[in-house]
Parts: C-alpha cells; sequence; structure tokens
C-alpha cells in the first residue's frame, strides 16, 4: 500500500522513534548529503538554520513521503545483485528497500510464479504508471531481435521497453544492467547492452559492479524515495557519492603503494606483510566504486583488504581489461610471434627495395668505386 | 568524453598497431642502413678491426660516458653532458626499472625481473624531466643549436617528453584522475614507437652501429683507443 507514509509503515513494524531518527541519519550519511544540492532541489531550505540537521530533513521526507513502488526486472544476469542487496544488514538500508519500499516485481524474491505474478507486474505498472523506480539487473542482448533472452515468450528489450515506459527513473545495477558486463565480454554472441544504451528518454542512474555494492543500491533508490530526484552523475551515469573516488584512492594498502612495496605473488612475504596488490594485477587506480570506503558485509572487507587485486568490476568492458592477474600497465592485446614476423618481414622488404633502388640509381653515375 | 573506451583503444589496438609500425620501421631502417655496405680497404690495416671495435664498445660505452674530464663533451658544453646525462639515465631507470614498465615487457616476453621503488624512480624521472628542460632550453638560446633545430628536432623532443610528463604527473595522481593521464600516457607512448623509426631516435640501435665503425676505423688505423 504505497500510499502509507515510508515513517508508518515502519511504526507499524515496530521501530521505535529513536531508531527512526538513528535510520534517518544512517541514511544521510550513506547518501553523502553534505552537499544540500539534492536538498535545495527539493524546495528544502538552502541554509536550514541552527537546530536543522540533515537527518531531521530526512526524517521530514519519510515522514511525509508515502511509499515508493519498484519493479525490479532480470536478464542476462546472476541473481548476484538481489543476493547482495538481501545481505546488505548495514544501516537497515537494504531492509529499508526490501521492506518498506514496495517490492511490486521481483523475478527472484516474489513469492507468486508465472502468469499469476505476470499479472501482479502488469496491475502494478497500470496503477503506480509514471510513479514507479525500475531496478533492471542483467544485460540485453539485442542480436537477431533479442531472442537470447526470453521470459514468458517475450523478449528483454520488449521487456524492458513496456516497463520503462511508466516508469519514473530507472536504475540499472549491477555491470551487466549499467554496461552490459559479463555477457558483453569478447567476443559478445548475444550482443548485450546496457539499459542507457536502449532506453535513452527516461533518466537512468547506472549502480556498477560485480555484484553492485547493495548500499549504493538501496542508497539511491533511498534518495529517489526520499527526494523525488536522482543524485548527481558521472559522465557514466553513477552517482558520485558512491563511484566519485577510485578504489586506489581510499585503499588501505595505498601507503604501500607509494613506498613501492609490492606483494609479487599471493603467498610471499609481501604479501604476508600487506604490501599493495599492484603488480598482481589490481585494477584499483582506474576503477570508480566505494568498496574501499563502505566496504562489504557491513562494512567488514573488500576485495583488497582480504588479498585479491582489484577487478574493475565498477568499470564498462571489465572483462577485457586486460589479464585480471596481469599488471593494469600491460598492454590488452599482445601481437603474436607470426604478427610480429610478418612486421619485420615487410619492413625487410621494404628496406631490401629501398637499397636495390639507392644502388640502381648510384650505378650509372660513378660506376664501381 | 568515456576515457574509459579511449584507454582500451590506447592500451589494445592502437599499441598492437603501434608496436607493429615500430618493429617494421626500425627492421627497414636497419636493413637500409646495412644496405649502404662497408667501404673497402684501400690501404693496409695497421691493427685489428675487431679489437677496434671491442675497445670502442668496451671503454666507449660502459666507462667513457662516465669519467666526464675525458670527455670532449663535458670540456666543451658541460650542460649538454649533464643534460644528456641526467635525462638518459632517467629514462632507462623508468623504462626498464620502474614497476608499470616491467609489467609491460612481462606481458610481451613472459618473464620479469626486479624493480627499483617507486620513490627511486620518481627521483631518476624527474632527473629525467629536469634534464630534458634543460636541453631544450640550451637548444632554444643557443645561437648555433637554434639554427640548425627544424621541427623534426623540437618533435622528437615533445614526443619523447610526453610520455614522460604524462607518466610522472600519473604516479603522482597531479592534475586530471588517473584514467585520463593514463590514456594520455598510453597514447604519447604509440606515437612515440611510430615516431621512433621515423626519426633520429632510432639512435637507440644505430648508436651501436656508429660505435662499430668508429671502432673498427680505429682499428684500422692502428690508433690507441
Amino acid at each position: 500500500m504505497p500510499e502509507e507514509t515510508i515513517a508508518q509503515s515502519l511504526k507499524k513494524k515496530g521501530v521505535s522513534r529513536r531508531d527512526f531518527l538513528k535510520l534517518s541519519g544512517a541514511l544521510a550519511a550513506a547518501m553523502g548529503l553534505s552537499n544540500v544540492l539534492p536538498v535545495s532541489a527539493n524546495g528544502l531550505p538552502l541554509n536550514p538554520g541552527r537546530g536543522y540537521s540533515m537527518n531531521r530533513i530526512i526524517a521530514k521526507a519519510l515522514e511525509t513521503k508515502s511509499r515508493l513502488p519498484v519493479i525490479w526486472l532480470e536478464f542476462q544476469d546472476c541473481a548476484g545483485c538481489s543476493e547482495a542487496i538481501t545481505r546488505s544488514n548495514s544501516p537497515t538500508l537494504g531492509n529499508l528497500v526490501l521492506n518498506t519500499l514496495t517490492i511490486e516485481y521481483h523475478e527472484t524474491l516474489s513469492a507468486a510464479a508465472g502468469f499469476q505474478v505476470e499479472q501482479a507486474k502488469q496491475d502494478a505498472m497500470q496503477k503506480y504508471a509514471g510513479q514507479y523506480i525500475l531496478v533492471v539487473e542483467g544485460s540485453i542482448p539485442v542480436a537477431e531481435d533479442g531472442i537470447y533472452c526470453v521470459i514468458g515468450g517475450r523478449t528483454a528489450i520488449d521487456i524492458l521497453t513496456e516497463a520503462a515506459a511508466g516508469a519514473a527513473a530507472i536504475i540499472a545495477t549491477g555491470n551487466c544492467a549499467a554496461y552490459g558486463g559479463l555477457p558483453r565480454a569478447k567476443p559478445n554472441p548475444t550482443d548485450a547492452k546496457g539499459v542507457w544504451e536502449i532506453i535513452t528518454d527516461k533518466p537512468v542512474v547506472n549502480i556498477p559492479g560485480c555484484p553492485a555494492i547493495p548500499e549504493a543500491t538501496a542508497g539511491t533508490i533511498a534518495h529517489f524515495a526520499i527526494f523525488g530526484t536522482l543524485p548527481e552523475l558521472d559522465n557514466l551515469h553513477r552517482p558520485m557519492t558512491f563511484y566519485g573516488v577510485t578504489v586506489h584512492d581510499r585503499c588501505l594498502r595505498r601507503p604501500f603503494y607509494e613506498a613501492g612495496k609490492f606483494a609479487l605473488s599471493f603467498d610471499d612475504q609481501g604479501a604476508k606483510n600487506g604490501y599493495c596488490l599492484y603488480k598482481l594485477g589490481c585494477k584499483g587506480p582506474t576503477t570508480y566504486n566505494a568498496c574501499a570506503s563502505i566496504r562489504w558485509e557491513t562494512g567488514l572487507s573488500f576485495p583488497v583488504q582480504s588479498g585479491h587485486p582489484c577487478l574493475g568490476c565498477s568499470q564498462p568492458d571489465f572483462w577485457d581489461g586486460g589479464g585480471f592477474y596481469q599488471g593494469q600497465s600491460a598492454p590488452l592485446e599482445h601481437p603474436e610471434a607470426v604478427a610480429v614476423g610478418a612486421a619485420a618481414a615487410v619492413g625487410a622488404a621494404l628496406g631490401v627495395g629501398a637499397t636495390l633502388i639507392n644502388q640502381a640509381k648510384k650505378k650509372p653515375k660513378g660506376g664501381e668505386k | 568524453m568515456n576515457w574509459n573506451a579511449v584507454l582500451q583503444f590506447a592500451r589494445g589496438p592502437f599499441f598492437y598497431t603501434a608496436l607493429l609500425v615500430f618493429v617494421a620501421g626500425m627492421i627497414y631502417r636497419l636493413v637500409t642502413v646495412i644496405g649502404l655496405g662497408w667501404s673497402k680497404d684501400r690501404v693496409p690495416v695497421k691493427g685489428s678491426k675487431a679489437g677496434g671495435v671491442v675497445m670502442s664498445f668496451l671503454k666507449g660505452i660502459l666507462i667513457w660516458p662516465f669519467i666526464p674530464w675525458v670527455k670532449n663533451t663535458f670540456k666543451r658544453n658541460p650542460l649538454i653532458y649533464i643534460g644528456g646525462g641526467l635525462f638518459h639515465l632517467g629514462l632507462f631507470a623508468v623504462i626498464f626499472l620502474g614497476a608499470a614498465h616491467m609489467l609491460v615487457f612481462k606481458s610481451l616476453l613472459g618473464f620479469g625481473w626486479a624493480t627499483l621503488p617507486l620513490p627511486i624512480v620518481d627521483w631518476l624521472a624527474a632527473a629525467g624531466i629536469v634534464g630534458m628542460l634543460i636541453l631544450l632550453i640550451n637548444r632554444i638560446i643557443h645561437p648555433v643549436l637554434k639554427l640548425i633545430s627544424g621541427p623534426a628536432e623540437y618533435l622528437a623532443w615533445l614526443f619523447v617528453f610526453l610520455p614522460m610528463i604524462t607518466g610522472y604527473s600519473l604516479t603522482h595522481h597531479l592534475g586530471p584522475p588517473y584514467e585520463v593521464m593514463y590514456s594520455l600516457h598510453m597514447i604519447s607512448v604509440d606515437v612515440l614507437l611510430i615516431w621512433i623509426p621515423l626519426s633520429r631516435i632510432s639512435h637507440f640501435i644505430f648508436y651501436f652501429f656508429s660505435r662499430a665503425i668508429h671502432g673498427q676505423e680505429f682499428g684500422k688505423r692502428g690508433v690507441k683507443v
């Protein structure tokens, strides 16, 4: 029942006023609302004045805004991003999105199945036309008229276009929905595409990652629920709050990088000392994500902390971005011996030709030296 | 602008093409130089040609350049000696002993080697950059050098300077974001690879040729090298 406000539904679930305010504060922090721009965009005072704080503003928004219907579609995906969001138990954000925001349709989480759930989706799309958030997980294949991903007899493009038409905003969660992800890796047999390449007339927010950091997905949905607008995006349509800095910038192994102390294999003394993983192929310097600050499992750890180099999973085409365990500086394509030989042969042939021409030119003039 | 795509292009197809052009171009230059032939000995050889070559290599490459007072260059123009020396030292240290560059060779050749710590490479790179700037200023203000410098000389300077300055700001996170500097670094390296065979930067190979030629001339005339 989306007419009920978010605060009311939380109260019904036994969340005390104190916990509610705590949640508001946590939300403000999670959304990085030190910047007042998203607040001012909603007609709230630019300088809230004494006594006003972000969590008050959020609490007020939660008390007045009705719940936000969410339709969650899955295409060429592994449900890993859904899996991640169901396990995000940090500031009850995932909880907020899952329980309090109305996920009207989710292929993996819906209890209903078959025609029944498809009907429920149609009903929701009609009832909340122009209001709901469309979350997409998985890439969309467009080769051969999209036959590589068909659900209930309809292609992914068809389902996406239909659902996007009535959406207020679209959130592409995970690298697949954002930039094509694994299905797009060479040779990309299904011609997989990200949502923003197909839907161009609606605002699309990309929350890339493999999986996407659940706090980033939930935080973006919460931002829309609270302010009715989307957060500030970078040129790859990622929220600046979560994708503003690189993994390298916030990495706890960064001092070792600066000092030139590297692990050279996964079990050497350097690895045991926690040295930088750059030489083991870390893509942190070019990867924009909040792994190093928000981390995973309630801030427990993230890949680099656990001793594995960053794969760069929030960047477009990261599967084709060079070997995962090869230094980032290594070239993406290695010329085969044949190609190098051919180039050498061409050079040699040109050289011999030039020499012969030179000699032919010389002879008539001076003859034998 | 999608720098991710630019970077993929610069590290992928562009680097691939540049590398093949570099190989083809250098082989072409080598063959044409060898095709010029050797001059005939018209007088009896006084010493040993092979010995002259060996001495020329040993002393000319390994010893003389590091003992300033025996070099005429140092006596006549210490600025060129110091600037050029700093530049070459910095360049070689960075190319072969920088961690990121070793990884490039490792991926191409299949084996790697130990590298210098980043701070040391940094200082050498900075020395190389300073050396290059000294040489450029000298070229601009020196009346004779100015006369004999054309676009090819300034372009050669630029094409070597760009990878060095972009690489330096890349590792130090100066200016634009990492992937932007990285893209510019790779593009400038690719351009340099294509430029090398077409220009006098090819002296990185022909230097050894001229050493050999000079050595055998010394040997022929019995000069005590």
